[in-house]
């Protein structure tokens, strides 16, 4: 299942509809929470595709807030959303520099869609990183085929994969892995 | 009792330490006058400055203390023309004549406001963004990537009013040729009265730092290391994302709190890092300054 969510629909919703600035903390949790309630029927795997084309500006308090937040809650353990992975678009180059920050910061990461391709923000190690663009570029592979593509072991890859999964940035199905948007 | 606080001729950051020294000789005095009369320039950090002694003042005698108008016409017009009076007359009583201006008659950034809740942040980032975008990229050869950082810079200022100070305080910008520097600069200076920044994070840094404690302390894990009275990892990201944008377009960004200033020095500026020791003045005064025509720093 995929749900997009207008991030500005949301502010002008929830706050003001003549602001499309995100900032300030309050106006992050509030938008947050708005997201929340809108997710909380949603059971199973779920792609959460936030969009973020109409927001003007986000500063570091709002983007901890909004997208931190939503992150580091949907790997809760017994998150009552089920498995939700993130997937954000629509960003400007200044958005994704506050965003990148935030996720850092808290060991984080989450996939975004950055000049029609999908690339990782926040935290990850290198061989991670390696492994996610392979993927994408495979469009869906077992932990052999990409250790052969990478020249990489078997173990050393599915390793690197499952702890991908763990932290909802590819989806594993059936004994494959497969970045967010393939599965949706 | 009463005191005389001489408002600097030129009252700017420079001078700000002047005029914490009178403030701070004021201290037990029933009657305060703040004399601006002599003064003939004054910066957005002296503008907003002199709001919050004008607060704590009349929160420290349960009084409003006097503000003396300045005697040149052209620089009490200034004065007037930034919304300076319109804030001051609230903590002051003001004498000498206060000159009408018309309305929409500024040019300045953003005139001397009010900042209280997060909604007071809101209409100043949509208020530079719509209004003032345009003459920070055309008008001073700002970068347009600077401006949008320019919002979320100014943003994570006033915000720091709204979350740490536990009263009001005032944001200004203007743009205007830092002598210093011999070009057009943007300043962004955000003060207020409240209860300053070790005051804020005594309770969970002051045994981290033992002996060491103090503002200037406070004021370095603040800035240089992001931490916050907060339990909430994602907090004190505000004051470092300040601190990359202006890292970026080889900005300057000072904070006095207390009886600390601590600065990120550009290579233009020969500003201190850090001192201490200082006249005590009440709440955060923070400045960020950002040249014209600024490059990207790679």
């Amino acid at each position: 299942m995929i749900t997009e969510i207008d991030v500005s629909g949301v502010l002008s919703r929830t706050l003001c509809e003549f602001h499309n600035d995100l900032v300030t903390r309050p106006t992050g949790r509030a938008v947050r929470t708005s997201i929340e309630a809108e997710l909380s029927g949603v059971r199973g795997v779920n792609v959460v595709v936030l969009d973020f084309s109409s927001v003007r500006l986000i500063d570091c308090s709002c983007a901890d807030e909004i997208v931190a937040k939503l992150v580091a809650g949907s790997l809760e353990p017994g998150s009552p959303a089920g498995e939700t992975f993130f997937l954000i678009r629509g960003l400007a180059e200044h958005h994704v520099e506050q965003i990148d920050e935030v996720l850092q910061r808290q060991q984080l990461a989450l996939v975004a869609v950055l000049d029609g391709a999908l690339r990782l923000l926040g935290r990850v190690t290198d061989g991670a990183r390696a492994a996610f663009e392979r993927l994408v570029l495979l469009g869906s592979a077992a932990a052999e085929e990409l250790a052969a593509e990478l020249a990489w072991s078997a173990d050393e890859t599915r390793a690197v994969l499952d702890e991908l999964a763990g932290r909802r940035l590819v989806v594993r199905e059936a004994g494959r892995y497969l970045p967010p948007t393939s599965a949706a | 009792m009463s005191a005389v606080i001489d408002v600097p001729q030129r009252f700017d950051d420079w001078s700000f330490e002047q005029f914490a020294a009178a403030f701070a000789k004021a201290d037990g005095a029933a009657k305060v006058i703040v004399d601006a009369h002599a003064c003939e320039w004054i910066s957005p950090l002296g503008l907003v400055g002199l709001l919050a002694a004008g607060q704590a003042l009349h929160e420290r005698t349960g009084a409003r203390p006097l503000l003396t108008v300045p005697a040149d016409r052209e620089v009490a017009h200034f004065f007037a023309r930034t919304g300076f009076f319109r804030e001051a007359q609230e903590l002051f009583e003001i004498h000498g004549t206060v000159p009408r201006v018309k309305a929409g008659a500024s040019k300045v950034l953003l005139e001397v406001t009010p900042v209280r809740g997060a909604e007071d942040v809101h209409a100043v980032v949509h208020h530079i963004q719509e209004r003032s975008a345009e003459i920070l990229t055309n008008q001073l050869g700002l970068d347009p990537k600077a401006t949008m950082g320019f919002g979320m810079a100014l943003s994570e200022a006033c915000q720091n009013i709204v979350e740490h100070a536990g009263t009001g305080g005032w944001v200004s910008v203007q743009a205007y040729t830092w002598r210093r520097l011999g070009k057009r600069v943007v300043v962004i200076a955000v003060a207020d009265a409240g209860v300053g920044f070790r005051h804020t994070l005594e309770p969970t840094q002051a045994g981290r730092f033992g002996e060491r404690w103090g503002d200037g302390a406070a004021l370095e894990a603040a800035l240089l290391q992001s931490v916050s009275r907060f339990r909430d990892p994602g907090r004190g990201q505000g004051l470092a994302g300040i601190r990359r944008y202006l890292g970026r377009w080889q900005g300057k960004l000072s904070i006095r709190s207390g009886t600390a200033r601590i600065a990120i020095v550009p290579p233009w500026d020969q500003d201190v890092p850090l001192a201490e020791g200082l006249a005590p003045f009440p709440g955060a005064q923070v400045q960020l300054v950002i040249p014209a025509e600024a490059q990207e720093a790679r």
